[in-house]
This record gives C-alpha cells, sequence and structure tokens, in this order.
C-alpha cells in the first residue's frame, strides 16, 4: 500500500533535490485566534544554488524555512531534506548535512568565538578545522574575543559560522542580514558565494530585494504562505509588462493645470500613476518613452522640477503581484 | 552519547558561568557567607558582657568598683550628658547616678539586655554591702552536637544544595531558551541526553566541594562534629543535589521567561526555606504542616545530613533517604525529559 501510494503521489520527489516541499500547511492556534503561516506551498530547491525566499514579515517564511530545519512540524505536506524526510528515525544524520543560522540567536556571552566554534563543531562527527572556519567568515583576529564584545556583523557571521564547522551540504539563512550595516551585509554575501563555490546549498529568507537580487539564483516571492512567484531575479522582473520607470516631478505650479492621463497614449508606456505632481510612467523601454514624455509635457506647457528613471527590482514585482509594498507590513 | 560532546557542553556551560563574578559570588560565595554569619549569631560560648554607664561624680568611685568585680558587666565611667547620649543610642543598656549617695537605675525596657543588666547590676550591688547573697549555680548547654550552630550547618549545607541545585540548573535552561540558544542547539546533531548531561556537569562540578566547604568550615571554626560515615555525607550531598537539579529543571523545561522561572522558583523554595528543617526541628510539626514538610526533598536532605554529621551514622542508615531522594529526582528527570521544549 506504501508503495503504491508513493507512486500515484503526483508530488512524490525524486530525491536529487536539495529540498522538496509539496503542499506544506501549517497553522498556528492561540486561543480561538487561527493563523494560517503556510497555506499550500509547493517549492523545490536544487543542489547547488543560492535560493531566496522573499517575501514581507509574516508571509510564512520563517515558518516554512523551519519547517525545513526539523524545528517545526507541518500540519500536513511533505518534506524532503537532501533526500530524507524528518521523524523517520534518520533526524540526527539529517542535522549532520545541514547547517542552520536561525533569526537573532545569543550564544553564550562570556564565550570566545574560538570556544563557541568548537563547542558546535564537537556535535559533528566530521568537519572544518575551527581556523579554517574563522577564515571563511573573516573573524580570525576576533577569535579569542568573547561574544558580548562583539558587533552586530560579528556577531551575525558567528553565527553563520557555527552553521559552516559541520560541512554541511545545505546551509539555511533566516534573514542573515537584518539590522547590519552595508558593509557588514556585503561581507556576508561574501560568505554565502565563497559557500556556494565549494558546490553548496544555500536557502536564505529575506525582505531586502537588493540581497535576493544580489546573491540568489533563484528567488521565490512568498505572500500569504504562498510561493506566488518563481523564478531567477531576472525573469521575475522581466514577467512584468515593462520593466523601466519613468518618475516626474512636475513643478508645483502646473498642479491645478496637470492631467497625467494622456501620456498613458505615449509609445511604449504600460501605465501612469500620479499623486499630486509626481508621475510615475511605467515604460517597456525608456529611449523611446522618454523624448515622447518630455515633448508631451512641453507641447503642454508643463514645467518639470525633477526627473529619473530607474529599472525594476523585485519589490515592483511584488507591488504588481499583491498591490502592497514588501516592507509595508510587520514591523514599523 | 559520545563522551566528546558532553564534555564539550560541560566545559561550555562551566566556563559560561565561571566567567560570571556575580553569579559564582551569589552561588557559591553567598551561602558560604551566610553560613559565617549565622554561624557567629549563633556561635557557642557564654554571651559577651552587658555594657552598662554610670555617671561619674561624688562618690561614685566605690560603685564602679564593686560593679567591675561583676564579669558579665562591661562598666564604664562618663560624664551625664555622655551616659544619656549613650543610653539613647543603645550603646549601653544602663545607665547608674547616685542621687543624694543613693543609687538609682535607668534602662530602656525595649532593650532586651536591660533587664539582665539591671538584675546583675541590683545583685552586685547588694552583694557588696551586705556580703551575705548567696551565688546562684548555673549551668550552660555547650556540648558540641547538642548546639543551635550544630543543628544549623548541615541545615545550612541543606539550603546551599537546594539553591545551587534549582537556581543553578532552571534559571540558565530558560535564558538560553529565551535568546533562541536552546533551538540553536537543537538543530545540530547533537542528543538531548548529551545535553543535559554536559549541561548538568558544567553546572554541578562545584556543588558537592562547596558543600564539603560549608560543612568543613563548620568542624573546623565551631566545632561541628562529623562523626558518621563522609562517604555517606558525600553521597547525600550529590544525590540531594540532583533531586534540586531535577525539580529545576522540570520547572524550567516549558517556561518561556525570566520572571516566570524565578516566579516558579520562588514558589517551590520558600515553603523549603520554611518548613524544610534547615533552622528548626520539623519534627515538631503537626497535621498539614508535617505532611508537607515531609514531601519536600531538603527535609530528607537536612535529616539524613544530620544523621551523619551530629550522629555515628552509616551509609546503611541513610539509605532510605538516598533512595528517596535518587527517585525523586528520577521522576523530575524523566518528566522534564518528557516536557522539555527546545523553543
Amino acid at each position: 500500500m506504501t508503495l503504491r501510494a508513493d507512486v500515484i503521489d503526483p508530488g512524490a520527489g525524486d530525491g536529487d533535490a536539495a529540498i522538496e516541499l509539496v503542499g506544506l500547511r501549517k497553522v498556528y492556534r492561540k486561543g480561538k485566534q487561527t493563523t494560517v503561516a503556510v497555506d499550500g506551498l509547493d517549492l523545490r530547491v536544487e543542489r547547488g544554488e543560492v535560493f531566496g525566499l522573499l517575501g514581507p514579515n509574516g508571509a510564512g517564511k520563517t515558518t516554512t524555512i523551519e519547517i525545513c530545519e526539523g524545528l517545526t512540524v507541518p500540519d500536513s505536506g511533505r518534506v524532503r531534506i537532501l533526500g530524507s524526510q524528518w521523524r523517520t528515525g534518520v533526524d540526527d544524520a539529517i542535522r549532520a548535512r545541514i547547517g542552520v543560522c536561525l533569526q537573532e540567536t545569543k550564544f553564550h556571552e562570556k564565550a570566545t568565538v574560538r570556544e563557541t566554534l568548537q563547542l558546535f563543531r564537537s556535535f559533528f562527527a566530521t568537519g572544518r578545522s575551527l581556523d579554517e572556519v574563522l577564515d571563511l567568515v573573516s573573524l580570525r583576529e576576533k577569535a579569542d574575543a568573547r561574544q558580548s564584545t562583539l558587533s552586530g556583523g560579528q556577531r551575525q557571521r558567528l553565527a553563520v559560522a557555527t552553521a559552516l564547522v559541520g560541512t554541511p551540504e545545505l546551509l539555511f539563512l533566516d534573514e542573515p542580514t537584518t539590522g547590519l550595516d552595508p558593509q557588514s551585509r556585503r561581507q556576508l554575501w561574501d560568505v554565502v558565494r565563497a559557500f556556494q563555490d565549494r558546490s553548496g546549498t544555500v536557502v536564505l529568507t529575506t525582505h531586502y530585494m537588493d540581497e535576493a537580487q544580489q546573491l540568489c539564483d533563484r528567488v521565490g516571492i512568498v505572500d500569504k504562505g504562498k510561493v506566488i512567484a518563481l523564478g531567477t531575479p531576472d525573469e521575475l522582473i522581466r514577467s512584468l509588462d515593462a520593466e523601466h520607470f519613468v518618475e516626474v516631478d512636475f513643478a508645483k505650479e502646473a498642479n491645478g493645470s496637470l492631467d497625467a492621463a494622456p501620456f498613458a497614449a505615449l509609445p511604449d508606456v504600460a501605465a501612469v500613476a500620479r499623486e499630486g505632481s509626481h508621475v510615475v510612467l511605467t515604460v517597456r523601454s525608456v529611449h523611446t518613452a522618454l523624448p515622447a514624455m518630455l515633448a508631451m509635457a512641453s507641447a503642454q506647457n508643463l514645467p518639470i522640477a525633477g526627473l529619473a528613471t530607474r529599472h525594476a527590482t523585485l519589490e515592483d514585482v511584488f507591488v504588481h503581484l499583491t498591490g502592497r509594498h514588501l516592507r509595508d507590513e510587520g514591523k514599523p | 552519547m559520545r563522551a566528546r560532546v558532553v564534555l564539550e557542553v560541560a566545559r561550555t556551560t562551566f566556563r559560561e558561568f565561571w566567567r560570571s563574578p556575580e553569579a559564582v559570588f551569589w552561588t557559591y560565595g553567598f551561602p558560604v557567607l551566610m553560613a559565617v554569619v549565622l554561624g557567629f549569631a549563633f556561635q557557642p560560648g557564654a554571651l559577651p558582657p552587658v555594657p552598662v554607664a554610670v555617671v561619674a561624680g561624688e562618690g561614685t568611685g566605690p560603685v564602679v568598683a564593686s560593679l567591675r568585680q561583676e564579669a558579665r558587666l562591661q562598666v564604664e565611667a562618663m560624664s551625664a550628658a555622655e551616659a544619656d547620649h549613650a543610653l539613647a543610642r543603645g550603646r549601653v543598656a544602663l545607665l547608674l547616678r547616685l542621687d543624694a549617695g543613693e543609687p538609682v537605675l535607668r534602662t530602656d525596657p525595649t532593650r532586651q539586655e536591660a533587664e539582665l543588666a539591671r538584675l546583675l547590676v541590683e545583685r552586685t550591688l547588694r552583694g557588696s554591702s551586705s556580703g551575705s547573697d548567696a551565688t546562684l549555680r548555673a549551668e550552660v548547654e555547650d556540648r558540641p552536637g547538642a548546639r543551635y550552630i550544630d543543628f544549623l550547618i548541615p541545615g545550612l549545607v541543606g539550603l546551599n544544595l537546594l539553591g545551587a541545585g534549582m537556581w543553578g540548573v532552571g534559571f540558565n535552561l530558560v535564558q538560553m531558551r529565551t535568546q533562541h540558544l536552546l533551538r540553536r542547539l537543537a538543530v545540530t546533531p547533537m542528543r538531548r541526553a548529551e545535553f543535559l548531561f554536559g549541561y548538568l556537569l558544567g553546572r554541578f562540578v562545584l556543588v558537592v566541594p562547596e558543600s564539603v566547604a560549608i560543612a568543613s568550615f563548620g568542624v573546623l571554626v565551631w566545632g561541628v562534629p562529623c562523626r558518621g560515615s563522609v562517604l555517606a555525607a558525600l553521597l547525600l550531598a550529590t544525590v540531594g543535589g540532583f533531586a534540586f537539579a531535577g525539580l529545576g529543571c522540570l520547572l524550567a523545561s516549558r517556561t518561556r521567561t525570566i520572571e516566570g522561572i524565578a516566579g516558579l522558583m520562588n514558589l517551590f523554595q520558600l515553603p523549603m526555606w520554611l518548613l524544610g528543617g534547615s533552622f528548626f526541628d520539623v519534627d515538631r510539626l503537626t497535621g498539614v504542616m508535617r505532611w508537607a514538610s515531609e514531601a519536600m526533598p531538603l527535609t530528607h536532605v537536612n535529616r539524613a545530613l544530620r544523621d551523619v554529621m551530629l550522629e555515628p551514622g552509616t551509609l546503611a542508615d541513610v539509605a532510605m533517604p538516598l533512595g528517596i531522594l535518587a527517585g525523586f529526582a528520577a521522576v523530575c528527570f524523566a518528566l522534564a525529559m518528557r516536557l522539555f521544549r527546545w523553543q
């Protein structure tokens, strides 16, 4: 029976993928209030890729990643991590092959960087030398500094280092750069890229679109517990009808006579949005739309106070799909 | 279970504790300090002499001289103003002045020493004038083993085990949970038993030596006896400590906040402080109080420790309480393992 069920199960995995999630669902109940954190999520992450789960706070990214890590038990759905399933008697074997960096972990305050790594290294039968890991995350000069004296970026790199001591095949990073300064973020990105170069697989969550765009081979946009878009950052951006924006600030005195609607008829303009004297044109190609827009503004005698063009980002993809901004929700 | 992992967890745990001077003080320094302070407060021997002031003036010389015959009085001659001040501040228990050659005694009746001072002064003065008062024969109980200090030291060892076991083990577990460290450990191939044993080893390595330190202090400084089996005493400290550690683990197994665990600890500790037999003999309790007292592990630790220190108790004599404590520890740890949440 089990065999047969496996054969007819359309979601049955081949075991080749780093992660396979099929019909994942998780509901949190608190009193009479129920929150659907993950709502029938399907996902496949290939070996060797850096995969990003992008979405606003509360979209279900962390719940999904914690189900993958074996920390949270889903209500229903199938999970395969490196070809194995949790709670089938191989949990420690899976744990030996993954590295995890949770959100907001505080290690022993009085322990030095090296001592913390030594503790985590002891859990794994095979793994890297402490010096190698220290070099990987550029913490060699801080090896003998206690946790309490580290900066935010250094702490975060230590957290990643504890995930790397056991030579994992699969690395989970839950919002690894939240709250870090730009330099610390770039340092962490370098660590992730170096890990991938050694044929590692990375799954990370983020609500920074630039992080997803620069670091990830593929991105899954998550909203309300589902993956609503999946692909390389370029594919996702190209999926927009138009992927450039022309933002125009007309002079305030033109406000009364300003009518943005005619701009929509210009060549290669896909959409027009207006907010006071600020007008945003969504265009397919800047080099045709922009001269046409300037000509029309001049003909209508609308003085321009400012002009900018930009390429679409994953944020625009999210806005296009949901009508909301990534950073609107959750924490203020 | 891998010894390497257990030792590494133990080392980390111990280091974290050892590098927090304030934690070391409150866990290990404070109980010793308390033993010293309480020990001196209840130390065996005669009471110190009672301070008495005599207002210096005409004719007070012989009075001072005769009062100084009494060893239990500490007599000081001073001016009227000084004497008034000394009495008001409680520096002397009695003020004596001569009014037309007649002694007048003034005391503060709210001071316990006052009555003693009055009696001593009256008797001394009467004795010296008539020379006929017979001295009373008095006996004091001062044999080692029968004094309050002898009763107290094993009780303080018990209290130390209670504190170190419950706070040392339970509190830090909850702290590690609140800072998500337990979750982080849970996603490694470290096993639950490895963590628990290593953690207990790290927290416990000082508990027995400290019990030995408190007991030795009593033995060396106040001559508290240790008449029974030393091995049994060490075993009692270890097993007793584990019983309290088990209780601490159990209380911490699901508690999510520091405030929560502090409240739970106090809820379980306070009754034991009161009824666990550290400060007075619980065998005098009756009814519900006695029943509650018998249900407390501290009561069994204290009673058994007194059996092996104050009496020539052997390992066999304390086998029963050892069994009770081991059973208590086993039940607590088993429940804690079942209920334990990493997050």
